[in-house]
């Protein structure tokens, strides 16, 4: 591991899958960005900010944090829930916000999602990143807010 | 050198689902491609933190600018993309 590895860590809590099990060929393919994906614990819960940095982007449905190195990590919370419209999702923090990893960034619910005939599968993307630049990505098993999921090179 | 201004059809605009595909595009291009939004900075069309940050919106009109060999072929599936209505998703 370099000085400048960034631990990117669990945006929500759940089972990771990886993302070739998310319901979206340009996730699953890592078009959008090599990662990983966590399938959330179903009810009301907060999804968190993966790594310090910049909020570049916050949508209800999806956001975008920028490490000071320049990384950005895109969390979509859930699959074609920018559908919805915002509707179920509320924004607990600004776009330009400096943010540290673990901060709430939006209250959501898995379970209406689902209900919604939506899954609310979360991909949890490095954009920009060659596959190689990630190590140790945590594919399988249970995970709670704030755990590894991989490590960026 | 070939350079399009263009009004984003996609209906979510140039996010995850869209973005990819055309960052990928931009990608196919040997040499530098950009897209900037109204009036603002061009930025790296290759680059999917670019793009997503550039936060595009459907009706929202672009300008894609590809440099270099291929740039005609580029251009057109990279307009092809923007213009296609049915991306949904994102």
């Amino acid at each position: 591991m370099t000085e400048s590895a960034r631990v990117v860590r669990a945006p929500v809590a759940g089972r990771a899958v990886g993302l070739a099990a998310v319901p979206d060929q340009v996730f699953a393919q890592a078009m959008v960005g090599p990662g990983t994906a966590i399938d959330p614990a179903r009810g009301p819960g907060e999804a968190v900010a993966p790594v310090d940095g910049r909020l570049v982007k916050l949508h209800p449905h999806a956001f975008v944090v920028v490490d000071p190195a320049g990384r950005g990590v895109l969390v979509h919370l859930g699959v074609d829930t920018v559908e919805l419209r915002g509707e179920g999702f509320e924004l607990l923090a600004a776009e330009g916000d400096e943010v540290t990893a673990g901060r709430p960034l939006v209250r959501w619910d898995p379970a209406a999602v689902e209900s919604g005939g939506r899954s609310p599968i979360c991909p949890v993307v490095a954009l920009d990143a060659e596959p190689d630049r990630l190590a140790h990505l945590v594919e399988s098993g249970q995970v709670v807010t704030g755990d590894e999921l991989f490590t960026w090179m | 050198m070939a350079v399009r201004r263009i009004t984003v059809a996609a209906e979510v605009g140039l996010h995850a689902r869209p973005a990819a595909l055309f960052v990928r595009a931009a990608g196919k291009a040997p040499g530098e491609v950009t897209v900037a939004k109204g009036v603002g900075e061009p930025v790296n069309a290759k680059s999917i933190l670019a793009v997503l940050s550039l936060d595009v919106r459907n009706g929202d009109e672009i300008t894609v600018r590809v440099e270099g060999d291929q740039a005609g072929q580029v251009l057109d599936e990279l307009v092809r993309l923007a213009e296609t209505r049915e991306s949904a998703g994102g």
